[in-house]
Order: C-alpha cells, then sequence, then structure tokens
C-alpha cells in the first residue's frame, strides 16, 4: 500500500488521501458499497466500475461458507470470481459470528460457533481468518477481533478489547507468514465498547503496533448506543491514531454521519445501509431520503434528483415510474441501488473537493441546510461539528433536534 | 409535430406462402430535429416483453446496450392502477420512449393492453370493452379508452384490442361468434381517424388518418379453423355503408392493419384460477426483510408453465412435438387469404425448436422471448446454437444435448467456462483460444463479453488519479472475462438478483442469435430449391437438442427450494438434502 494525505482541512481533522492498492488508486475519503455474497445486490460488476466506485466490500463469514475456500482457490481468488477488478476489502467475520449466531463462544483460542451447515462446533482461530482472508485475496483484510455489541456493560468490554490486542497479533504473525503481505494489507480494529479509558488503552497497544499494520478501523459502533457518545469515540480514536495510516470507520451509511466522521479524521467507512434501503424503495437524496412507495410520488414526472449523475437519473426515470416498480420489480432496486451508491459517492466525492479547496466547513453547512433545513439538525452533528470548530448554526437559527436525528419519509403525511 | 412514425416491411426473395422467409422491418421516424431515425431489422426475429414498463431483470443501461433488445413491447395493464395511467401524463416528443426510457434512435416500442403471456382466468369482455389485469384487481378498458391511451403515448407499434375468451374451453359458438365480430369491431375502431383534440390542433400535421397507426391485429378465432376463417374474412371484405364510412379512406380493415399477431399461449388453454393477484398486497413486516421476495415475482415464476417432458412411455419413438400439429394449421387457415407481405409475429411460443417449425411451416417473422427470459428466473442458461455445427451433429454420441444448464445444480460449483458451450466469449475469441476448424459464435452478452466501462462517473476533481494509471490517461474499453457458470450458481444459491441480471441478457443474446442463425440459413439458399437446406438444419436441429427441457423444470424445481429455504438453519436444512440426494444417486 501506498498512502499519501494530500490535503488537510484547515479548520477540521479531515484530509484527503491517495490510497494505492494492488488493484489501483482510491482517493479518500470514500464510501464502500457491500457485497456480502460477491455481488452488489441486482448490479454487475462492470456497472458498479461505471458509477465511480474503486473500492467494494466482501463478507468473508459469507464467502467461507459459500461459495467456500476451495472454489474461491479454484477461480483464483474472489476478485476473479466476480469480475470486479478494482480494490476490495474484506472483513474477517467476527462481526456475523456474532450478530448471526446465538451461541458462538469466544474462548481465547478462537471463536466457537456452530456450523450452519452441519451444526457442529467448529472453531475460527485469528489464523484461520487471515488465512481465509488471504484465499480471498481482497486488498484490505481486517483482523479478527473479539466483538461486543455496544451495549455490553462490565468485564466482558475491557476482556473483549485485551483479547482483540492479543489477538492482532496472531494474525499479524500469521499475515507475515503467509508471503501475501505485499499484495494484501492487514488492518487492526480498536475496540473498547463506549469506555473512554478502554479505547485509549486498546488505541496504545494496536499503535504500538503501527510498524505492522497497514491501517486502523474503529470497530464495536454502530450497535445502537447513544449518537452523542458515538461521536466522542469516534474523535477519540481518529484523534489519536497516527496520521499516516487510513482510517476506517465501520457500519457507518447514513450521509450525516459519514460527514461527521470525515471532519473527525475518518477516511474510509462502509454500510449495507444505500443498497438495502434502495431495495425497499428508498432513493437518498441531499434534501433527504425519498419514500419512493409513498402515494405522493405516484404521479411525480420529477426525477429522483435532476442534477444526479447516476444512470438513473440522467436516464429521465420519473419518481411514478419508480413507483410503478420498486420493490415489485428487480429493475426497480437495481435503479435506486445505481443512484444511491452515486449519493454516497457525491456526499464523499464533494468533501473531497471542499477539503482540498479550504471550504470544507461551508461544505458541511450547506449539507446540513438542504438536508436538515426544513425540520431541524441533529443536536449530536452540531455537537461533534463544533468539537472541530464549525458551527452549524452559524448565520442561522435552525432548531436541534435531540437523539439520533436521522430523517426518514415515512408516511404521506411528512 | 413530428409525423408519425411508419413501419415498412420488405420480403426481398419471393417464396411459397407459408414457408420460412427473410425480411426486413424498418421503422422510420424524425426527430423534433426533423432528422429522419431508420430503425432497421431483419427478419425472423425476436422481440422484448416488458413486466410493469421494464425489462425483467434488466436496468435501463443495460437495457439499452444490449444488442438483443430492439424491439420492445408493453403491455400497458400494469399502468391502470392510476387514474389517468401515469404514463399518459408523460409531455414531449415519443411520450412512451421518454416515460420507459427507451432510445428513440435504437428502439421500436410497441403498445399492447394485455401481457400475451398471462393467461389466467379474467371476467367476461363486454361489447366494448376488455377486462384488464393491474395490482389493484380487474379494470374495464373500453375501446374509446385505448384509442384515448393510444393516442397519449404514441407507440410505434399498436396492437388492436382483441375478444379473447379468458374462461375455460370449449366455448360455444355463440361465443366465438362474439368474439369474432367484437374482435373487428374493435379493430375498426382503432382504425377511424383520430380525432383532433384540443392540445393537438394547433400542430401542423395533426393526426387524422390512419395511416399513422402501425396496427397489429391478433387473429381472433381460438382454436376452431371455421372461426378464423370468418376472422380473417371480416378483415380483408370490402366494407359498406356506415363501418365504410367509419374508417375512410380505407375500404377494408386489412387495409389498414401493418401485421398480423398470434398469441400461443390462450390458444394452449386458460389457468381456470380467477385472477390470483401476486402481489396484491404487502406481507407484514415487509420492510424488515433483507430482501423482499416480491423482488423475484415468486408465485408468477411458480405459476409459469413449465413444459411437461415427454411421457416415458414413448420408448423409442420420436419425442412427441410439444406443438400439436394443429397450431400450425391454426396459424395457416387464419393467413391463408391475407396479403402475404405482412409481418406475421408470434408470442407464447414454448421452445427453440417449436420456433424453428413455426417459420418453416407457417413463415413466421417475429417472436417473443418470453420463454428464454422465463428460463433466467428459473436459473437456467440457454446453450444452443442454430445452424448446429458440423463437428456437433455428425460425432458419435447421438444423444441430445439439453437446450440449456440448469446452474442451480451442483455440477456447476466447480465450473469456471462461459455460460454456453455452443459460444464464445469476447475475450477467449481475442485470445485465439476459439481457433479451429469450425469457430464458434462469440456471445455478445454482457455476461459472456463484458465490456469495462468507457466512463467512469467522477466525484471530484482528484478521481481522474484512479483511472489513469493504467492506460496513460485514457480508458481502453476492453472485453472482460467472461462470468462462470460457478459464480453465477454462487448467485443463485445465495440468492443475489445478478444472477437473474446475467442470466436475462444471456438468454435474450442466445435467443437473439438463434433467429441470427436462422437468417444465415436463409440468406444462403435464395432460388432453387429454396427451404430445404433450411429445412434440413431444423432436422439437424432436432437431433441434436433435446426438446422436452427437462431441465427447465429441475432449474424451477430448484428455484423453489431456494426460495422457500431462507430463513435460519437454511444451510443445515440444504446439507441434508445434498446428502440425500447423493445417497440416492449412488443406489441408481
Amino acid at each position: 500500500m501506498q498512502f499519501e494525505v494530500i490535503y488537510q482541512c484547515h479548520t477540521t481533522r479531515a484530509r484527503v488521501c491517495r490510497m494505492q492498492l494492488a488493484h489501483g488508486v482510491t482517493m479518500l475519503p470514500t464510501f464502500m458499497p457491500v457485497a456480502t455474497q460477491a455481488a452488489i445486490k441486482g448490479l454487475t460488476p462492470q456497472q458498479v466500475e461505471s458509477l465511480g466506485i474503486t473500492l467494494i466490500l466482501n463478507n468473508t463469514y459469507h464467502l467461507n461458507l459459500r461459495p467456500g475456500t476451495q472454489v474461491l482457490h479454484e477461480a483464483g481468488g474472489a476478485h476473479k470470481f466476480q469480475g470486479w477488478k478494482r480494490n476490495m476489502l474484506t472483513d474477517s467475520g467476527g462481526f456475523q459470528l456474532v450478530s448471526l449466531n446465538k451461541f458462538t463462544n469466544i474462548t481465547e483460542e478462537g471463536a466457537l460457533f456452530s456450523s450452519p451447515f452441519t451444526g457442529d462446533l467448529t472453531m475460527l482461530t485469528p489464523e484461520e481468518s487471515i488465512s481465509i482472508q488471504h484465499s480471498i485475496g481482497a486488498d484490505i483484510i481486517m483482523q479478527l477481533d473479539d466483538v461486543v455489541s455496544s451495549l455490553t456493560v462490565g468485564p466482558r468490554v475491557g476482556e473483549a478489547m485485551e483479547r482483540s490486542v492479543r489477538w492482532l497479533d496472531r494474525c499479524i504473525e500469521q499475515h507475515e507468514r503467509s508471503g501475501q503481505k505485499d499484495r494484501q494489507n492487514l488492518f487492526a480494529i480498536v475496540q473498547g465498547g463506549l469506555d473512554l479509558a478502554l479505547r485509549d488503552q486498546c488505541l496504545d497497544a494496536m499503535i504500538q503496533r503501527k510498524d505492522r499494520v497497514a491501517g486502523y478501523a474503529i470497530g464495536g459502533l454502530s450497535g445502537g448506543e447513544e449518537k452523542d457518545v458515538f461521536w466522542r469515540i469516534i474523535k477519540q480514536c481518529a484523534d489519536k491514531l497516527p496520521v499516516d495510516r487510513p482510517r476506517y470507520s465501520m457500519g457507518i451509511g447514513f450521509a450525516e454521519d459519514l460527514l461527521v466522521c470525515v471532519a473527525l479524521g475518518v477516511d474510509m467507512a462502509d454500510c449495507v445501509f444505500p443498497t438495502r434501503t434502495a431495495r425497499f424503495g428508498v432513493a437518498l437524496t441531499s434534501k433527504g431520503p425519498l419514500n419512493l412507495r409513498l402515494k405522493k410520488h405516484a404521479k411525480s414526472m420529477d426525477r429522483i434528483d435532476n442534477n444526479c449523475p447516476c444512470p438513473t437519473c440522467t436516464s429521465g426515470m420519473s419518481r411514478a415510474m419508480l413507483h410503478h416498480i420498486v420493490t415489485i420489480e428487480t429493475a426497480g432496486a437495481h435503479a435506486l441501488t445505481q443512484h444511491n451508491l452515486v449519493f454516497q459517492a457525491q456526499v464523499m466525492g464533494g468533501a473531497r473537493d471542499a477539503i482540498m479547496e479550504g471550504r470544507f466547513p461551508d461544505y458541511l453547512r450547506t449539507f446540513f441546510k438542504n438536508y436538515f433545513g426544513d425540520r431541524g439538525y441533529p443536536e449530536w452533528c452540531v455537537n461533534a461539528l463544533r468539537s472541530v470548530g464549525v458551527d452549524l448554526l452559524q448565520g442561522g437559527d435552525v432548531p436541534l433536534i435531540p437523539g439520533s436525528g436521522a430523517k426518514w419519509e415515512y408516511s404521506d403525511i411528512a | 409535430m413530428m409525423g408519425s412514425p411508419s413501419l415498412t416491411f420488405t420480403l426481398p426473395h419471393s417464396v411459397p406462402r407459408f414457408s420460412a422467409r427473410l425480411g426486413k422491418l424498418v421503422l422510420t421516424r424524425l426527430t423534433p430535429d426533423s432528422d429522419t431515425i431508420m430503425i432497421e431489422m431483419e427478419t425472423p426475429n425476436i422481440f422484448v416483453g416488458t413486466s410493469r414498463g421494464v425489462i425483467s431483470h434488466l436496468s435501463r443501461d443495460q437495457c439499452n446496450s444490449s444488442d438483443a433488445t430492439k424491439w420492445i413491447n408493453v403491455p400497458f395493464e400494469s399502468f391502470l392502477e392510476q387514474t389517468p395511467p401515469v404514463p399518459t401524463m408523460q409531455t414531449g416528443p415519443y411520450p412512451l420512449h421518454s416515460f420507459l426510457g427507451l432510445d428513440t434512435r435504437r428502439h421500436i416500442a410497441s403498445l399492447c393492453l394485455r401481457d400475451p403471456l398471462d393467461t389466467r382466468e379474467m371476467p367476461p369482455n363486454g361489447n366494448v370493452h376488455v377486462s384488464a389485469n393491474c395490482i389493484r384487481g380487474v379494470r374495464k378498458v373500453t375501446t374509446s379508452d385505448w384509442r384515448n391511451y393510444v393516442h397519449k403515448m404514441q407507440p410505434d407499434v399498436v396492437f388492436a384490442l382483441t375478444d379473447a375468451p379468458f374462461t375455460s374451453p370449449p366455448h360455444s359458438q355463440k361465443r366465438m361468434t362474439k368474439s369474432i365480430e367484437r374482435s373487428a369491431a374493435w379493430v375498426a375502431d382503432l382504425l377511424r381517424p383520430m380525432p383532433c383534440d384540443v392540445s393537438s390542433s394547433e400542430l401542423q400535421s395533426p393526426r387524422i388518418s390512419h395511416h399513422l397507426l402501425n396496427v397489429f391485429v391478433h387473429m381472433a378465432g381460438g382454436t376452431s379453423l371455421p372461426a378464423r376463417e370468418a376472422f380473417a374474412f371480416s378483415l380483408k371484405e370490402k366494407l359498406h355503408g356506415p363501418e365504410a364510412e367509419a374508417i375512410k379512406p380505407l375500404h377494408s380493415l386489412d387495409e389498414g392493419i401493418t401485421g398480423y399477431s398470434f398469441d400461443l399461449a390462450t390458444l394452449r388453454g386458460i389457468k381456470p384460477h380467477p385472477n390470483t393477484s401476486y402481489h396484491q398486497s404487502l406481507p407484514d413486516h415487509f420492510l424488515e426483510r433483507e430482501s423482499p421476495t416480491m423482488l423475484q415475482n415468486t408465485s408468477l415464476i411458480a405459476e409459469a408453465h413449465t413444459p411437461s417432458p415427454t411421457s416415458a412411455s414413448s420408448g423409442s419413438l420420436p419425442a412427441e412435438p410439444l406443438v400439436p400439429p394443429e397450431i400450425a394449421s391454426l396459424l395457416r387457415t387464419s393467413l391463408v387469404e391475407l396479403p402475404e407481405g405482412k409481418p406475421r409475429l408470434v408470442t407464447g411460443s414454448r421452445s427453440a425448436h417449436e420456433m424453428l417449425r413455426l417459420i418453416r411451416d407457417v413463415g413466421v417473422d417475429i417472436f417473443d422471448s418470453g420463454w428464454a427470459m422465463g428460463a433466467a428466473n428459473v436459473g437456467v442458461a440457454l446453450d444452443f446454437v442454430f445452424p448446429v455445427p458440423p463437428t456437433d451433429c455428425d460425432a458419435a454420441d447421438t444423444e441430445r444435448r439439453d437446450l440449456g444448464h440448469n446452474l442451480y445444480d451442483r455440477i456447476y460449483a466447480h465450473q469456471f467456462s462461459s455460460l454456453s458451450d455452443a459460444f464464445e466469449s469476447a475475450a477467449g475469441r481475442a485470445s485465439g483460444s476459439g481457433t479451429g476448424l469450425f469457430p464458434r459464435r462469440v456471445c455478445s452478452c454482457m455476461a459472456c463479453s463484458p465490456r469495462s466501462p468507457p466512463l467512469h462517473i467522477l466525484h471530484s476533481t482528484l478521481d481522474h488519479q484512479s483511472y489513469t494509471d493504467s492506460a496513460h490517461g485514457e480508458v481502453v474499453v476492453e472485453y472482460e472475462s467472461p462470468y462462470s457458470r460457478a459464480y453465477i450458481h454462487h448467485l443463485l444459491h445465495t440468492h443475489e438478483m445478478s444472477a437473474h441480471t446475467l442470466l436475462a441478457a444471456h438468454n435474450l443474446a442466445v435467443l437473439s442469435a438463434l433467429l441470427a442463425g436462422v437468417r444465415e440459413v436463409l440468406a444462403d439458399e435464395t432460388g432453387e430449391g429454396a427451404g430445404d437446406r433450411f429445412a434440413l438444419e431444423v432436422e439437424r436441429f432436432e437431433s441434436s437438442y433435446e426438446e422436452s427441457m427437462e431441465v427447465f423444470s429441475a432449474g424451477k424445481k430448484a428455484w423453489q427450494d431456494v426460495d422457500t429455504a431462507r430463513g435460519k438453519g437454511r444451510l443445515a436444512r440444504e446439507k441434508e438434502k445434498q446428502v440425500a440426494s447423493s445417497e440416492d444417486r449412488e443406489y441408481r
């Protein structure tokens, strides 16, 4: 990996970076769409590439079950298997072990879980996770971490954090033994729950290993914790992580979350949200989400967004046509998936330009005004951005919404 | 206002009335800038039907870049759920094209009221209305509604309303008579000159003449030969009195008709269950599901017709043809007295074999592609070619091959070749691997010959850095490796929609290539003995490929299994079945 910080925002902690991996250059900050089962749902890799996306996620846990490492090996890796020529990241499977399996039992050796195939108890060790990720062949691979729900409290959180550090060492050893180091890059995952002291310990331990890891992820968040706690953890981690390593915030996908994270110094994020919500008929726009299943869109001849460069909007597809097909025809899901991925990429691309041109604070204010101006800013966003020197309320009086403040188009009344 | 598009059909060689024929359809239209666009379509060829206005599983960019989608047919009925139907609110030239995102330079767009492949039982039609189906139930569409929709949508081709009885046969003679009379009257109604409405009165060349519509007429009469004769006669006869007055300056209905169509699905019978709407209401917790099953039109696929395997008792006798011989004779009966030079269009054919026979025995020019799309729905990748290459046919093994691969089958889990044996990929051709005495054709679909994107959306001024490292600043469009059977097998078992997208594009390309092969054979043998080689090639095709299409039934079964297997414990259940089925194999 060649990683280079090219611009640093004068006000916030945001930065623009160039990250060169074995499958090309990805400009950061960026959003990474998720291809859980080796496909961005409904699209072909050529389509995804044409949308201007250069880095996608595959899921280790799922690919290990299907098609399995044998098939991936025969295919020559996941890139060749799915026809994706650009960069790819795989997570370690730790998160899915916990979220998809009730009876996963974590021991020092690894995660003991009952195989969905046979019901037999199977052990996923850090070494095993890394070697599966070697079979997949992604450009960025993640350490196996001991994941606990972000709502967990008590000694388990500290134990998980300490174990994640020990597992990182085992992952590093396994990775360095493999001879894949020149093509694949191992990221560490900072744990420690919502406890600032534990996070700090974890950061210290993992930063000590900096010479042997290519980047850092911030894990254990996006699990239903208070947003006001969420951003403080992100800030704490991003502040402390080394400047010359990419920082990846896991499971972040709402536009406001992305921009706050970028302002706090995060370079990469991933989430199934834009693609999943597309399948349920929701289009993301700079003025907030549009639920195209609602009757109020049934006769609208407008596009989703006249300025959007995505294939759906440039083809002139009306909201009425989308209303007619979403959640019924697969092509409706494809149309919105294309649009939503472009929306995410535009939010992040716009941020790159704004940072580079020294107007990122204005970019943030404009985004929030368009997106939330009609109903009020999430209070946590205002707080988070104040912590890096941007006052969203400058020059205007907008009500503050406590809680997550996320925007949604629920019903015809909205 | 531009003039309406005109559709002409020419047959360059004279052939007997009912034999395979080469033809050319040309649609000529003016653009708003007064450019003339001509869209040419050699026949025999295919058109592609839409579901709710989209080609199933294909996004607009894919539809617009596929070579196989030239003529797109739009059943209008799904739009009846809004009043007025939403497409009629589209403004500007060529509203049907605009609303659906079709390219006026590449696509012929036709409009029909009902989906010709939907044979579910329906409430009866009336003297001036047809019962049509939409998500909110049955809608009555009157003949004047239809004129109005056609007038607003300006399709390149329109199908006249027809009174096919959507009830279980047999139909009484009285019902058949009524069907013919109504169908003829409805043709006459569509051919009446369109009155200028207020909005178009300022236009320079308002639609005042029937000549502006390209009308295809469904040949009514069901399975009764006399009824078919009678309907054909009513098209051909010279009209008098008020009937003649209504369609002036035409003298007979046939004068105003561009082509004849035959909906085979209704000839094969009506599904007795009344109007089972497959996505009428949304299930509970719809939004919480990972991927709505609606996206797969579950019950529609499950209900879809699968050709039944030929009965095992036939022993060494040749397989019974799926088309009872009557179908060809039904078609011929309708056409025998009508002009030979008009295009003949068939919907609802069920196999390549049937299409070839209808070309050979009737001289059909255009087919729909419903069965190939249906195959994509159930995970089948088509794999056949016409004419059959010499090597394939004369080989010692005389076992007939299937028309496709059921990619759900475990044997494909480790196959990394492209989808069809009969075709090679563009990348394979470029690397020279496919050269030989009989080089295979290239399958141009996006699964076998994916092309690297010519353009990338740039999201910031820095993004060009992602695209300059490989090609000195220029993006080179190149063919990429084909998608493998193993990959699509994986996508099918993980219920990924991309599987059906790739299969739909592929199957359309294979079907399109079938007709291209037919045209090549026909072009080779004009003049003396014309038709002989074609008939021979059809025979060779029939002896090379299995018509029973058990692979389709197997695909459908596997599709249902995967569809119902979702949820907790699925992998374990599948494993059990795998073990059971491999034990089963050992027993045999």
